[in-house]
């Protein structure tokens, strides 16, 4: 039983297509990995889930939370699952706080919306928070304001004020990229601990294989706007069957071994208004044919929960 | 090997006001930084934010004079800045940024931008020399037609190497070429990189806070903490077997798929340049700090493999004269 349920999700923007109907669940307490390149629509999925696109945007399809419509749901509706069942971090921080005011205050804000907590006891709950987020100085913290923070003590506030709703499902959208590698480290080790401590789902948008690899369960590749690649994250590490996800693994520098030239996917992406009539992916794909050109391949199931959407793929026999 | 670069003891230092009224606070972005470059083979420079690996990159071209230490070039002291004999010594090294489309002008086309260092350094110029160069760094010749913005993040990234390789550079400076291009073009262009180099034998400095990539380009690597240098050897030995406990969180911090066994967490930020920590700059994160850590700074120097390290710990000869 799925907590989120997408069904042919669409965004277009001013008649550009930007999300091309892409199906994805989300169970309880899982960690997904979204991964992709810039453009592929990874973070347009969850902004049209939580009805945070801007008005032009045009969104067809479904996206159930529980047995709940969200698309088209009424502004109350929508204002209570935001932050109270499904929260969302961005990648810059700072960007995401307020600068002029007290971090303790925006933690209380959230925790006043979302369990109706004020003064004293929503003081305290906020320094809980800072405490689970693993602030040091939680309580003098509370006083500071976001310029008095480094950034990964800020992705720490934004965090603690994800959970002041005790969400369903937390989406990490490039959570680590705007941070230093060793200050990554660690706020890829809270987010896994606080999964397992609180049983949220975590869904992880990233554009780095490496830190999908080592959080999450299960993995969904996407490309130009769609999904082209969905396993268990040992599955598609170790066999990926799509030549995109392919050559996403082979761009990325080995530690060890000969070097050697890298194999870099040709070309660049292509541009919503030049798609092309077939796989979107056939004008960079070293092993594209006729037949590839032609029709959009579908997500098809090549093994248990392992699905590509490639006509190669699924005639190659995938190994277990 | 033939050395083209060689920096010594340099000291970059900034002075910053906190508040109008605020005291002067003194930060020394690079602080007593030595490094070698030999001709036609790369140094990787790794760091994370604010450890002074951009100053060393700008300190190294010459784009800012060291407040101490000296950077010799060919065996002579680098002219004085914004003097003639600099001028003619610019056109030696050429320098490649992270933002593409922020290096290039965006109201010019790519071809008088790859034009303009011929014309300055009074080479030859024209069409025919503008496409050769465009090839060479992977783009068609109708792309001097272009402007900036009609091209692709790795395309403008490109564009900025054709220009920096105008002058035929013997030094080729890149801070963070990649870091802001999507997974499969860095692929590309760490490959164009390494072709360039292996065609055109010229020396690069390759800043970057990516280990995977420093490694991939990399003769030698060196990774800096708060201005200065604490492990410098080959890369995959430094990567295999790190020696300074900081070398050793960076490696550990490297997300790789398939990986086994727990990951080394730094406790803490990485601290204020200008707050700098007394004896090691990095005892207040260090797991393994004993108290000599906290009263002496550590002097990088060889241990008997040849890998120079900056720590009391990782010179075993010395950790048992002081216990």
């Amino acid at each position: 039983m799925s907590l989120v349920q997408i069904r042919g999700l669409a965004v277009s923007f001013a008649g550009q297509p930007a999300l091309r109907g892409i199906d994805l669940d989300v169970a309880p307490g899982e960690a997904l990995g979204l991964v992709g390149e810039s453009g592929c629509g990874k973070s347009v999925t969850w902004l049209a889930a939580l009805g945070l696109l801007p008005g032009k945007a045009r969104v067809t399809g479904s996206v159930r939370l529980g047995g709940m419509e969200l698309l088209g749901a009424k502004a109350e509706t929508l204002e209570q699952v935001r932050g109270g069942r499904i929260a969302m971090i961005f990648q810059d921080p700072a960007s995401s706080l307020n600068p002029v005011h007290r971090i303790g205050r925006q933690i209380t804000e959230a925790l006043s919306l979302h369990q109706g907590l004020s003064g004293a006891p929503a003081r305290a709950e906020a320094k809980r928070l800072l405490d689970a987020v693993g602030m040091p100085d939680a309580q003098r913290r509370l006083d500071a304001f976001p310029h008095e923070l480094s950034g990964g003590q800020n992705q720490r506030v934004m965090i603690a004020i994800a959970l002041a709703g005790r969400p369903e499902v937390l989406v990490a959208d490039e959570p680590t990229t705007a941070l230093d590698v060793t200050i990554q480290a660690q706020i890829l080790d809270l987010l896994q601990g606080l999964r397992r401590e609180m049983g949220m789902a975590l869904v992880l948008i990233t554009h780095d294989l490496g830190v999908v690899s080592e959080t999450c369960e299960r993995v969904a590749v996407m490309y130009a706007g769609r999904i082209v690649e969905e396993a268990a994250s040992g599955q598609i590490f170790a066999h990926p069957a799509h030549p995109y996800t392919q050559g996403l693994l082979g761009a990325l520098p080995p530690l060890d071994g000969e070097r050697r030239p890298l194999m870099a996917i040709p070309g660049g992406v292509p541009e919503p208004w030049a798609m092309p009539p077939g796989c979107a992916f056939a004008p960079r794909c070293p092993h594209a044919r006729t037949a590839c050109l032609q029709a959009v391949p579908e997500l098809a199931d090549l093994h248990i929960s392992h699905r590509a959407a490639c006509i190669l793929a699924a005639d190659a026999p995938v190994l277990a | 090997m033939s050395v083209l670069l060689q920096a010594r003891d340099l000291v970059r230092r900034y002075r910053m006001r906190r508040g109008i009224f605020g005291r002067a606070v003194e930060l020394r972005a690079v602080d007593g930084l030595s490094l070698t470059l030999e001709r036609g083979r790369t140094l990787g420079l790794v760091g994370e934010s604010g450890c002074g690996k951009s100053t060393t990159g700008r300190l190294v071209l010459g784009l800012e004079a060291p407040d101490a230490g000296q950077v010799q070039v060919d065996g002579a002291p680098m002219p004085p800045i914004g003097g003639r004999a600099w001028r003619q010594q610019r056109a030696r090294m050429q320098m490649v940024f992270q933002d593409p489309l922020g290096a290039l002008d965006r109201r010019l086309s790519i071809g008088a931008q790859v034009e303009e260092p011929l014309i300055i350094h009074g080479l030859p110029a024209g069409p025919a020399r503008v496409a050769e160069l465009l090839m060479e760094a992977g783009l068609r010749p109708d792309h001097a037609q272009r402007y900036p913005h009609e091209l692709s993040g790795g395309q403008r990234q490109r564009a900025v190497l054709a220009r920096a390789l105008a002058t035929a550079p013997e030094l080729l400076v890149c801070d963070e070429p990649i870091s802001a291009l999507d997974v499969s073009i860095q692929a590309q262009v760490m490959n164009l990189l390494m072709e360039l180099q292996a065609r055109r034998g010229m020396a690069m400095l390759f800043i970057s806070h990516d280990l995977r990539a420093v490694r991939q380009v990399s003769h030698r690597i060196a990774v800096m903490y708060l201005g200065r240098i604490v492990e410098e050897g080959e890369p995959d030995e430094v990567l295999k077997t790190p020696a300074h406990p900081y070398s050793r969180a960076l490696v550990s911090a490297i997300p790789h798929p398939g990986r086994r066994g727990r990951r080394i967490l730094l406790t803490g930020d990485p601290p204020n340049p200008a707050d700098r920590p007394s004896g090691c700059a990095f005892h207040p994160r260090c797991a393994e700090a004993v108290a000599r850590c906290r009263i002496e700074a550590p002097v990088l120097r060889p241990r008997p493999d040849g890998r120079l390290v900056a720590c009391h710990l990782a010179h075993a000869p010395l950790l048992s004269q002081v216990a």
